[in-house]
């Protein structure tokens, strides 16, 4: 008796720890900030751009590497490395002036030549940075680096500003993962994998000094985060709309908007074949409904795969949601409800369709779950089904999918779109308004030739675009986040693009 | 004693009345059951949904019946099919023995040589995962030991005096079997059966929970169960308290129904 008395007691006390606040800060170190991300945002090849830290499809800048250029807030070009480009009149050469009395940390002045070798390199290594437009880099003088290309590529610019540059003479492609020398803002002071990483300032930096000296990074599970939170661990921590309904003592929700969006496509061989069904369930989508129940509120509709980026052409967005006129649409399109409320046709059969997202992902399984049922108010049979994503890719020309895209280059919709694509979508008129838009040396005019592009998408609807996820976090009341450019696809790194100006008050 | 037969008989009937209905429930609900609805979500265990609701507001207690149900078939489905494995495999060995018999007890040492969790895993995952990749790996892994005990207790009957003598007299190999094997194998092979279904629906919840089994639409307390992980941390406790103590319910119910059969018809505490 003596004993249950005494565990209850025990866990009684444990209950009550667990609900005191976090202990008060004592003396906080206003320079320092430590960020939870997801496992998943770990470099497994370390941070080696050549091997694709930064780049892929979760870009962000590589804080230990400078690269040429950089995405402004807006999302057009600005200058890191680079001084001047300048593209030649047929596309094939790009010319580079990089700036001078930029050093490395490890004091080797950081020239032309490092430019090239990186280049280079990272083509070879085939890996997530897709260079196959480049055929070789070349450096003409110490700070001139000129690139030679296949094809024409207008949004070179874009591509070089994922790819950090590294030191062509001490680079070893086995060590250099781990033991990364760069000449960005920060330097590597500690790797520990599977936990966390510490970024130390580079004092030798030629821009302006990091405000944040130190930035610790916890790679942890989300339910883990947010203990990490209650705890007092961390100053931030990446969370997601099911776990925003709490609410952490000391720390408030920061949410960003990103061009993260989640979008489904319609396959061509079913009976979605026919583009006016197509575009009927475009504009039956309550898209605002979505984001309420799935994300809590926090998300943006989304109409295209490059939601506000500067090639986005706003056309899309003019789609009303009319449920009534969808329907309206699908009669004529000879689809009537039968019995049950879902449509049929006599040659064709019954409208159903199978949803596809990946198995494991909560947030595409609520959001195909919630398109089910708006897709049954329109009279469509629609069963989510949790897949691998070998299954995913090798049925995605038969059976919708929900897929997460979003990215601070216009290759995304050339991926999606262009005749090649994963969906045996082609449309000439379109392919024809991208083909220019990358052979075309303005990058300012190639942004209209992409919004031209994006009008025949209108007219032919192969997406349903659905939402833009915001990305939560939790933040401790005084850190000041600087202010963020639309997040790409990934839940990661982008926080931390300029972590160098964060501040405590 | 007649205390035990009266009371295990209660059990039993209770037991199957309990599973049966549990199955068919759960059956009559599966439709419904993986139906979201929004407006619902997050809700606490309460009177219009007694186990509460999950993040996309389907109901819990619809969910929970209809993944015991989807165990239950299973388990049925897979014991009754390594049953029939371990029966004819095991009975194959004694009766042919020789080469027969070396292959068999061969591979049953292999099968049984391997953990069953990573056989289970395996077997499903090239099977395709799904239904049937985890019913064909639960059946393929449990059929050993009871095959090994078949096959040792025919051994044994064989070489019984009132067999041999039977087959001297010219009884036939399946009316030896039939007269007299069958009636003393059909209590210690019944046991078996029913004590591979417990076995047999752990192992499918465990296999779904990893993320071999059935898919996550599915409503499989797997499913459920690994769901829930992930909203622990926030305080949503019945979303892996009630499934799971259910789950514990319907496999002890299982494996109290064994116990006491076994007790009842082996000849050694049949009359205790």
């Amino acid at each position: 008796m003596r004993k249950t008395v005494f565990c209850l007691l025990l866990a009684l006390s444990l209950l009550v720890g667990c609900r005191t606040s976090p202990p008060e800060e004592t003396s906080r170190d206003k320079s320092a900030v430590t960020i939870v991300m997801p496992p998943d945002s770990e470099p497994e090849a370390g941070f080696d751009p050549v091997f694709g830290w930064g780049a892929g499809e979760h870009a962000h800048e590589p804080l230990i590497q400078s690269t040429l250029t950089v995405t402004n807030p807006d999302l057009t070009i600005g200058y890191d490395l680079a001084a001047s480009m300048e593209a030649s009149g047929d596309g094939l050469t790009w010319t580079v002036r990089i700036r001078e009395e930029v050093e490395f940390t490890d004091g080797t002045a950081l020239t032309a030549a490092d430019v090239a070798f990186t280049y280079n390199a990272a083509r070879d290594a085939c890996s997530v940075t897709d260079l196959t437009m480049l055929d070789r880099a070349e450096a003409v003088d110490d700070t001139t680096v000129v690139f030679h290309m296949t094809r024409p590529f207008s949004v070179w610019p874009y591509t070089m500003a994922t790819l950090g540059i590294v030191p062509k003479d001490t680079y070893d492609p086995a060590v250099y993962g781990a033991n990364p020398v760069g000449s960005g803002r920060y330097i590597l002071k500690q790797w520990d994998r599977g936990q966390q990483v510490i970024l130390e300032a580079n004092s030798g930096y030629y821009g302006e000094q990091p405000k944040m000296k130190r930035v610790n990074i916890l790679f942890m599970e989300e339910s883990a985060a947010l203990l990490a939170v209650q705890a007092g661990r961390a100053d931030l921590a990446y969370t997601s709309a099911a776990y925003c309904d709490r609410t952490v003592d000391g720390f408030s929700l920061l949410s960003v908007r990103t061009v993260d969006n989640r979008g489904v496509n319609l396959p061509l061989p079913e009976f979605t074949a026919d583009n006016n069904i197509r575009q009927a369930i475009n504009m039956g989508i309550d898209r605002q409904a979505m984001i309420d129940n799935v994300l809590n509120g926090y998300g943006a509709p989304a109409y295209s795969v490059c939601d506000n980026m500067p090639w986005y052409n706003p056309v899309l967005a003019e789609v009303e949601f009319d449920r009534e006129r969808a329907g309206a649409l699908l009669d004529e399109a000879g689809w009537l409800p039968g019995e049950d409320g879902i449509r049929e046709m006599w040659s064709f059969g019954r409208a159903e369709l199978t949803i596809h997202y990946p198995a494991g992902d909560f947030l595409r399984q609520a959001l195909a779950a919630e398109l089910s049922n708006q897709l049954r108010e329109l009279g469509i049979q629609a069963d989510p089904k949790g897949v691998d994503w070998e299954t995913i890719y090798g049925e995605a020309w038969r059976t919708p999918t929900i897929w997460g895209w979003g990215a601070h280059t216009p290759m995304d919709m050339y991926g999606i779109y262009h005749s090649g694509n994963m969906y045996g979508y082609s449309n000439s008129a379109l392919d024809a308004w991208m083909d220019e838009a990358l052979a075309c040396t303005d990058l300012e005019l190639s942004y209209t030739l992409w919004q031209k592009a994006q009008e025949e998408i209108a007219k032919d609807t192969l997406f349903v675009w659905l939402v833009n996820v915001d990305h939560l976090y939790w933040v401790r009341d005084g850190l000041h986040v600087a202010e963020q450019k639309l997040h790409p696809h990934g839940h990661g790194w982008s926080i931390v693009n300029n972590v160098d100006q964060w501040s405590w008050k | 004693m007649k205390n035990r037969r009266k009371s295990t008989l209660l059990l039993v009937i209770f037991a199957a009345l309990a599973l049966c209905l549990v199955a068919l429930a759960g059956a009559l609900m599966a439709s419904g059951a993986g139906i979201a609805d929004f407006t619902r979500k997050n809700l606490p265990p309460g009177w219009g949904h007694l186990f509460g609701t999950d993040w996309m507001g389907r109901d819990m207690l619809g969910r929970t019946l209809a993944g015991l149900s989807l165990s239950i078939r299973i388990g049925a489905l897979t014991a009754l099919l390594s049953g029939g494995l371990s029966l004819a495999l095991g009975t194959a060995c004694a009766v042919f023995g020789g080469w027969v018999d070396g292959c068999i007890s061969w591979i049953v040492d292999l099968v049984m040589g391997i953990p069953h969790i990573l056989l289970i895993i395996l077997i499903s995952v090239a099977c395709g995962r799904g239904f049937w990749g985890v019913t064909l790996g639960v059946v393929l892994s449990h059929w050993t030991s009871l095959a090994r005990l078949v096959r040792e207790e025919t051994l044994q009957l064989w070489q019984a005096p009132y067999i041999r003598m039977a087959r001297q007299l010219g009884a036939s190999q399946g009316e030896v079997f039939r007269k007299h094997l069958a009636p003393h194998l059909f209590p210690q092979f019944l046991t078996g059966v029913i004590l591979q279904f417990p076995h047999a629906i752990l192992h499918e919840a465990s296999v779904t929970f990893l993320g071999f089994g059935l898919s996550p639409e599915q409503p499989a307390i797997g499913v459920i169960l690994s769901e829930s992980m992930g909203y622990l941390a926030t305080g949503r406790w019945w979303l892996a308290l009630f499934p799971g103590l259910s789950l514990v319910l319907v496999t002890a119910l299982f494996a109290g129904v064994g116990e006491r059969m076994r007790l009842l018809l082996a000849p050694a505490s049949a009359q205790e």
